[in-house]
């Protein structure tokens, strides 16, 4: 582990995107403390620039604090990416090992059904689950994951593929462990850096998924989220760059240190690839 | 066997195969519009501005939407079957008619971005694999990483502030000057010059992709023996990187960019919609909801016969390129 | 039998007038390229009031007469019209030497099978406009006698060629006017042909040589433009690659904007006064919580009509003081009433509730309930978040709930599954046409869409409703709508919240575009470009 650390830690951009990563949590987590008011809450004066009537960051189209609405829907978004990516790779993963490990006609099927999903266009599948479900966090967070999971679905395969002939396994078979024993004790634990790291890419696309829903109209009105913000101030780039502004930073923000972390991770837990000194 | 007739099995194999997959996802998408409220005589009643539910069970009569949802599924695969995508009611169109109408800005769009994002990706990879844990190296990565993570409107939308509206460069929007009405190479040039700002703003999105693959496909490559093996000979760095792993390194962002192309019809539904570039993104988006099913189902059918198509390309490619791989 | 001759015939007055200067000589030629959003559905604007068919119709169908600024009746298809002194024959003299963009000579039975045959049978607003209308004789080739039941003086407003185009009798005889090819094929009598409709792009018009108006029409082409996005929308504007957008097509904030910063764009409020468009929230009077007459009128003391207007539509607009527009005071019917405070008035509204019996919980709610907006736009959506939070103060919490239009359609006009919507209608140039369709019983039509949704049925409101479609004599009438809605007033199933102020935003290139009451929905027959 401390070895995991050091490989990891000699990656200055992958430790930068470690810290960002953590600021936002932490500004997520005090959200409540640092803005105790109701984000949604409007007022007399929409439409103020950065600074002006005591908005830090401004306020939107009826006057609700753009800062505010940052930190609370920090939460939001991180939570949709969160959620939305442990279902995919957990769908993923059943789908993948069970069609590497046992080959043939269940791989067949498995596969095909994959490549179903995988075949349709996944931004407009997802703006079709979202209008079907209408618009919610729930409908959001369903459609991010049925386009999501195909990925990592092919990725377990392709690991489960090359280590259910491996001779630890044949050991398992010899020893009369159950099919289901191996898959998840033995063979998923040693394909878990592909995984995590594939993950914590997905992470990253859902928050850009949610934000491109809810650019066209379909976020949920009801719920803080960057992309709501981001949604309201969209035909105001003009009169209010603000608005549209410092969510898309902090979008930003985050899908860049997802993406240095999760690029760090790789190096770390692939020693193979690493660059030559 | 040889390899060539190895090759043709294959494709036929693919070929077969890739129908019930289509099928499948015909099938699927028709359940799930179903499942949607609201259908397309309701959406024609609401715009008109009102109708009897009379004359909307007449509609729906002609439109055969009364008809139980299995009979309608069979009627429609029967026609695809026959090349016959069906009728869209709300266009008063023929589906196949709309969507080639829609389909070549969409490829026009779709090519370019590719070969611009490949084009400029394979560029800045080698660079940052070239300069290694350099600050150009980190530069370029970032770089990508910031194309990627900026939401595609806002960057759709400052490039018409920046290059057509405080810089008469450009236009705003649209395919076609649509005052003039050009013909021939006149057309072309017109069309050309409203392709530009699209493109860049779709392609920035992608080129981080192709930057990352093609930095560690390179990387991966340097990691093989041939080019220990090479260096051991004596070849110079240039020659290696030139000559050799740059070849070898291609290989898996060309086939990335296949991969790609059945993303790219409904990714730029945002590009398309900032720049009211008429494409069947925006097509699938609005037939959504107005409910147009015949619509929607063909542009779904066309998309994934693109992308089982265009995979099966780039893998029987891969087989010519690659003499190692094994076709099975 | 004395007729009165209620529109003179003689063209080049009227249009003088309506137009206004003719200082500066119109130059022929050039084209005009404007923005229309969304895409029309369809071109048939006989069988669809859809609203961006109204952006292009009227330039290739003309209607019997047009409305200047001031609402008069300016000749069109008719010279002139003579009405008989107890209102029930209406006499059209139709102007002689007018050919169908085809060819054809446009005839009275035109104008018969337009009105009997296809307005009357499948207009959405047709059966009720001209229900009166029992019969239509064509004595020659250039007169139209309508024979009515009742007096209908609402019906001379409903004339123009957006709400009744004239159309080809020899296109849609015999065939399903819903259905025919006229549709997408629009062939009529008015200054632009329609040439090609490239959907996703643009619509092109071009100029009728033989267009019945001597010199008219000075452009060459017409272009539609479809843009989806809005801040796009406003950058064509603003790059000249648009010379004219209305009925919101450039927002609000955009056009203050462009027209702050650059001098070549200009604003007007003209060319609505026949819309009278109107937000209002729709109640269901029979389930759910809002069944009660004294809530409603407490969600209407506590909204701040203001606030809404100067924030989300940036000041264009007037609060609504009654169930009718304020527009109607022209002729006499508006009237103002209490519970429509301008400002909003929580406290009241609180006291209201109070009163009624409403108690707060430990948090404060008194209810809750379920509220759907209109998803035609952000503004909605804003106004919604707004409203939710004001009744947020005086106890009533609301969930939000945006759906896409066909969802929306059928919840609230199919299966009466709402509790609170918030929506706009246009009242257009009478409470007849644009009003009754909210409260009478009549109206209370399952699967309808835009009718009275709320289910809202009082027998005197509905008798009175009656007395004011057949009532002529103005007096008399205003003295029927300030029954109504004084009724109106503490019953509520709907709230009006304000009068909507559209802009249309226009480059000054663009002339002559500007001087009839139906704005955008015109022929354009006067434009031309400087």
């Amino acid at each position: 582990m401390s070895d995991f650390w050091k490989r990891f830690s000699r990656n200055r951009q992958a430790v930068l995107g470690l810290i960002i990563l953590c600021v936002v949590i932490f500004v997520a987590a005090i959200a409540n403390f640092i803005f105790p008011t109701d984000p949604f809450l409007y007022s007399k004066f929409p439409l103020s620039a950065p600074g002006e009537n005591g908005f830090l960051l401004g306020s939107d189209s009826i006057g609700r604090d753009v800062a505010s609405g940052i930190a609370h829907g920090a939460k939001t978004s991180l939570l949709i990416g969160l959620i939305a990516t442990l279902a995919a790779v957990f769908i993923g993963v059943i789908f993948g090992a069970f069609a590497g490990y046992y080959g043939g006609i269940v791989d067949d099927i498995l596969m095909r059904i994959t490549e179903v999903f995988q075949t349709i266009p996944s931004f407009v599948f997802a703006i079709l689950l979202v209008a079907i479900m209408k618009p919610s966090i729930e409908s959001v967070v369903i459609a991010i994951t049925v386009v999501s999971w195909p990925a990592v679905a092919r990725l377990v395969r392709g690991e489960f593929l090359g280590l259910k002939n491996r001779e630890f396994v044949q050991a398992c078979h010899t020893l009369g462990m159950s099919d289901v024993r191996i898959m998840l004790a033995e063979i998923l634990p040693n394909c878990l850096s592909p995984i995590i790291v594939i993950g914590s890419l997905m992470v990253a696309t859902a928050i850009l998924i949610e934000s491109g829903l809810a650019f066209l109209g379909l976020g949920d009105p009801n719920v803080m989220s960057w992309g709501f913000i981001i949604s309201d101030g969209r035909s105001m780039l003009r009169v209010a760059w603000w608005i549209c502004t410092f969510p898309g930073i902090a979008i930003l923000i985050t899908v860049l240190a997802i993406n240095l972390v999760g690029e760090g991770l790789n190096d770390a837990l692939n020693p193979r690839l690493r660059e030559r000194n | 066997m040889n390899r060539s007739s190895k090759i043709i099995r294959y494709v036929s194999r693919r070929l077969i195969q890739g129908i019930p997959i289509i099928l499948a996802i015909v099938v699927l998408n028709f359940f799930l519009l179903n499942l949607a409220e609201g259908d397309a005589v309701d959406v024609l009643a609401g715009e008109a501005g009102s109708a009897t539910p009379e004359y909307m069970e007449e509609m729906r009569k002609k439109f055969g939407l009364d008809k139980p949802l299995p009979v309608q599924l069979a009627v429609y695969l029967k026609n695809v079957i026959q090349l016959d995508l069906g009728y869209s009611f709300r266009h008063d169109m023929q589906v196949t008619e709309l969507i080639i109408d829609r389909f070549w800005p969409t490829l026009i769009l779709m090519v370019s971005t590719i070969l611009l994002a490949v084009g400029f990706g394979v560029l800045l990879g080698l660079f940052a694999a070239i300069n290694l844990n350099t600050w150009k190296d980190s530069m370029v990565s970032v770089f990508a990483l910031i194309t990627y993570a900026t939401p595609l409107f806002w960057v759709g939308l400052m490039m018409i502030i920046l290059f057509s509206i405080k810089n008469d460069w450009f236009p705003t929007s649209g395919m076609e000057n649509s005052a003039m009405f050009y013909e021939g190479f006149e057309r072309v040039k017109d069309i050309a010059h409203h392709l530009v700002l699209p493109t860049i703003t779709l392609s920035l999105f992608y080129l981080a992709l192709y930057t990352r693959m093609m930095r560690a496909s390179m990387l991966e490559q340097y990691g093989q023996d041939y080019v220990i093996t090479a260096r051991a000979k004596g070849v110079s760095e240039r020659r290696i990187t030139f000559v050799h792993v740059l070849r070898n390194a291609l290989l898996p962002v060309v086939t990335m960019a296949g991969v790609q192309v059945g993303a790219l019809i409904g990714g730029s539904v945002i590009v398309e919609s900032v720049f009211a570039w008429p494409g069947l993104g925006m097509l699938a988006f609005e037939s959504l909801f107005a409910r147009d099913l015949n619509l929607l189902l063909g542009i779904f059918l066309l998309s994934s016969a693109l992308v089982v198509a265009v995979n099966l390309v780039v893998d029987v490619i891969y087989c010519f390129l690659d003499p190692r791989i094994e076709v099975n | 039998m004395k007729l009165t001759k209620i529109m003179k015939g003689v063209l080049a007055a009227a249009s003088i007038a309506a137009v206004g200067s003719f200082a500066q000589a119109q130059q022929a030629g050039g084209s005009l390229v404007f923005l229309v959003q969304p895409e029309p559905p369809t071109m048939a604007g006989y069988v669809s009031t859809s609203g961006p068919i109204g952006l292009l119709g009227p330039k290739i169908y003309d209607g019997l007469v047009d409305y200047d600024n001031d609402g008069k009746m300016v000749p069109m298809l008719a010279e002139s019209v003579d009405v008989s002194p107890d209102g029930k024959t209406i006499t059209f003299n139709l102007r002689k030497g007018v050919t169908w963009h085809d060819g054809e000579a446009f005839t009275s039975e035109d104008v018969q099978f337009t009105i009997m045959d296809v307005l009357k049978k499948v207009h959405p607003r047709g059966p009720n406009s001209f229900k009166e209308v029992s019969s239509i004789d064509t004595p020659d080739a250039h007169t139209a006698v309508f024979n009515l039941d009742n007096p209908a003086p609402y019906m001379l407003r409903a004339l123009s060629s957006y709400e009744s185009p004239m159309v080809p009798k020899h296109h849609l005889e015999g065939q399903d006017v819903k259905t025919a090819k006229l549709a997408n094929n629009p062939i009529g009598t008015g200054p632009f042909k329609f040439v090609e409709w490239k959907k996703g792009q643009y619509m092109r018009l071009d100029k009728n040589e033989n267009y019945w108006r001597e010199g008219r029409p000075y452009l060459d082409r017409i272009v539609g433009r479809f843009v989806p996005d809005a801040s796009t929308r406003a950058a064509a504007m603003e790059k000249g690659e648009v010379l004219y957008a209305a009925y919101n097509a450039v927002s609000n904030v955009e056009a203050v904007r462009l027209n702050k910063e650059k001098d070549n764009i200009g604003l007007t409020t003209d060319g609505y006064s026949m819309i009278n468009p109107m937000a209002l929230l729709e109640f269901n009077t029979k389930e759910g919580p809002f069944t009660d007459a004294a809530v409603r009128r407490a969600i209407s003391t506590a909204i701040d009509r203001q606030y809404m207007i100067d924030t989300i539509f940036f000041g264009y607009g007037k609060p609504a003081t009654s169930a009718l527009s304020s527009n109607f005071s022209a002729t006499g019917l508006h009237a103002k009433m209490p519970n429509y405070p301008a400002n909003g008035d929580v406290a009241a509204a609180n006291k209201i509730l109070d009163d009624a019996g409403y108690a707060r919980d430990g948090n404060g709610v008194r209810m809750k309930g379920m509220f759907d907006l209109i998803p035609y736009g952000e503004d909605w959506k804003r106004g919604g978040q707004y409203i939710q939070q004001v009744l947020g103060e005086i106890g009533i919490q609301v969930e939000l709930r945006y759906e896409d239009v066909p969802t929306w359609l059928k919840r609230v006009y199919h299966n009466y599954d709402f509790e609170m919507n918030l929506n706009y209608f246009y009242q257009l140039s009478d409470p007849v046409l644009g009003v009754h369709r909210h409260y009478g019983t009549n109206m209370i039509r399952k699967g309808t869409h835009f009718v009275n949704s709320s289910r809202y049925s009082n027998p005197e409101l509905d008798a009175l409703l009656s007395a004011g479609m057949t009532t002529p004599d103005a007096t008399k009438r205003a003295g029927i709508y300030l029954d109504i809605q004084k009724i109106l007033a503490n019953d509520m199933p709907v709230v009006n919240l304000f009068e909507l102020e559209f802009l249309v935003v226009y480059n000054t290139k663009l002339k002559g575009a500007y001087g009839s009451a139906m704005g955008a929905y015109a022929s354009f027959g006067d434009a031309y470009l400087d």
